[in-house]
């Protein structure tokens, strides 16, 4: 087919004009030659204001971006094919979706391909077709914006906004692994809340909900490192993460989170230990040369914690993990 | 199928100039400095080679291929490892998605990056020897290497393989990804004149 024809063909203009993206054909020079009906919506210029004029031109000269003009010449002269993605691009033409478009109306986002032809009477040209990226970008962001959502719920405890069992379990390995690697000091605790069955047979378990959010507050509160983790263990059980930190410190913080939680001053008449809520807490630090697994200082924590109830509650127990190992032997 | 020293040197230069001119449309897209070379350039029959022999161990490969026609034919690919040069691409872009989902979800970004390496190689054999080609677009898909591989070799149109390793950095980050090309014995011998005749030029 003769394309000089092209542009005067009725038969033909109709069906470029008809087609869902972008097409630009230019000459050698880089002179326009054709222009269909997608490029005059979204560029706001008419194929008969186009046609015969330098693309950069049309497109003015902080239109086309630097690296879709070095594409296009690079095409011409070397008569390879060149494509643009959208996602190194973003968008390389001032093309918009709605026109006319406001000052401050974003671009397009599209991708761009450039196949050399050689077409009678113009011997070596280019065409150039533009796809609309917005769709594919906009789905995305949504998938995205769900999946960033969905991770967040998985890490999180939807009553307290603790950090949740399942991101302890995974956390917990990954701080483990990093200690024993870098000979560093990696501090656990476990908390309890005492007495809390009898809080919730007294108060209800709407009450007891609240208490527990109240507790998770006030703990947060005192654990001032980014580092420093607060988990929901289960039911009424915590646990605290505490990277890069000594036997002394964690004790020292510990001490703090059951002050921190006995200042709530909540009433709590089933208490057998006192008239307000309290705490209990098992601490355990992991020094470097010891040996021992994380399951081993999980158990050490727990062993610190079990001698802090039998002693009466609302205190602080340390258990050397080397200790609990053979605690769990004997 | 042995080539001389000389004729040798004339490919890996070749393939240097391309690496340059690559390198420098990157740089561009990238917004920093991006190295590319190619340290050496070896030739196989197709039967002779494996995902193992051209140390390409991945889960899964990548690879960008076009076809270039011209004096002689010549099919290219250019093939990454997931580990290797998946890497650099996911800094080129700062995506978020996980690396090994990575080779599906960049598609259209892979796909430039391919498409920029082989015309950047391929326009400098044109230039250096005299010629030129014209380009199929690119294609791009991504496979167990077993089956990349595979079908490469499986062109019995085209039994030899010309094979270069190309170093790339970015950012300081060293990857690696390996351009395959490979053409029928008719035209690995046109190549081998064109390349004679470029160095009795010079």
């Amino acid at each position: 087919m003769q394309l000089d024809k092209l542009c005067t063909n009725s038969t033909w203009s109709t069906v470029f004009d008809a087609v869902g993206f972008g097409l630009v054909l230019v000459d050698a020079d880089a002179h326009v030659v054709l222009w269909n009906g997608w490029m005059t919506r979204h560029s706001g210029t008419s194929a008969q204001s186009a046609l015969g004029r330098p693309l950069t031109d049309v497109f003015g000269a902080a239109g086309q971006s630097a690296s879709f003009t070095a594409a296009l010449r690079n095409a011409l002269r070397y008569k390879l094919p060149v494509v643009l993605s959208n996602v190194l691009h973003r968008c390389p033409l001032p093309l918009y979706a709605q026109l006319p478009a406001s000052e401050s109306a974003e671009r397009m986002p599209h991708a761009v391909t450039l196949t050399p032809l050689t077409v009678a009477p113009w011997g070596a040209c280019c065409l150039i077709q533009v796809n609309d990226s917005s769709l594919s970008i906009s789905r995305e962001k949504i998938l995205q914006k769900n999946s960033d959502r969905l991770s967040r719920e998985v890490m999180t405890d939807g009553l307290t906004r603790a950090f949740s069992r399942g991101f302890f379990d995974q956390f917990y390995q990954q701080e483990f692994a990093r200690a024993r690697r870098q000979s560093s000091k990696l501090s656990l605790i476990m908390v309890d809340v005492d007495f809390f069955k009898n809080y919730n047979d007294e108060y209800g378990h709407p009450a007891g909900d609240k208490v527990l959010i109240a507790v998770v507050q006030a703990m947060q509160e005192v654990l001032l490192r980014a580092t420093d983790k607060l988990f929901r263990y289960g039911g009424e059980e915590f646990a605290v993460i505490l990277p890069d930190c000594d036997q002394h410190k964690a004790m020292a913080i510990a001490e703090q989170l059951r002050l921190a939680v006995m200042a709530l001053k909540l009433a709590h008449g089933k208490s057998e230990t006192s008239s307000h809520l309290t705490i209990s807490l098992g601490v355990s630090t992991l020094t470097s040369g010891q040996s021992c697994c994380a399951k081993t200082q999980l158990e050490a924590s727990d062993n610190a914690l079990y001698l802090a109830k039998k002693q009466g509650r609302n205190r602080v127990q340390y258990c050397n993990p080397e200790s609990a190992l053979e605690t769990a032997s004997a | 199928m042995a080539l001389t020293a000389d004729q040798l040197d004339a490919l890996s230069e070749i393939f240097n100039v391309g690496a340059g001119r690559a390198a420098s449309s990157l740089s561009d897209i990238v917004g920093d400095e991006v190295l590319l070379s190619v340290p050496q350039v070896e030739f196989y029959r197709a039967n002779e080679v494996n995902a193992k022999v051209l140390s390409l161990s991945s889960a899964r490969l990548g690879s960008v291929k076009q076809q270039f026609n011209g004096p002689f034919n010549i099919t290219a690919s250019l093939v990454f490892t997931e580990e290797r040069a998946l890497e650099i691409v996911q800094e080129m872009l700062g995506s978020q998605v996980e690396m090994a989902d990575l080779v599906e979800y960049e598609q259209e970004a892979m796909c430039e990056v391919g498409n920029i390496i082989l015309n950047a190689s391929l326009s400098a054999m044109a230039d250096m020897l005299g010629i030129t080609f014209d380009s199929t677009l690119p294609e791009y898909s991504s496979d167990a290497p077993d089956v990349v591989i595979g079908r490469i070799v499986a062109d019995t149109n085209n039994p030899m393989l010309l094979i270069l390793h190309m170093n790339m950095i970015i950012e300081k980050r060293r990857s690696q990804g390996t351009l395959i090309f490979w053409l029928s014995s008719s035209s690995l011998n046109l190549l081998i004149l064109h390349i004679d005749q470029f160095l009795a030029r010079i």
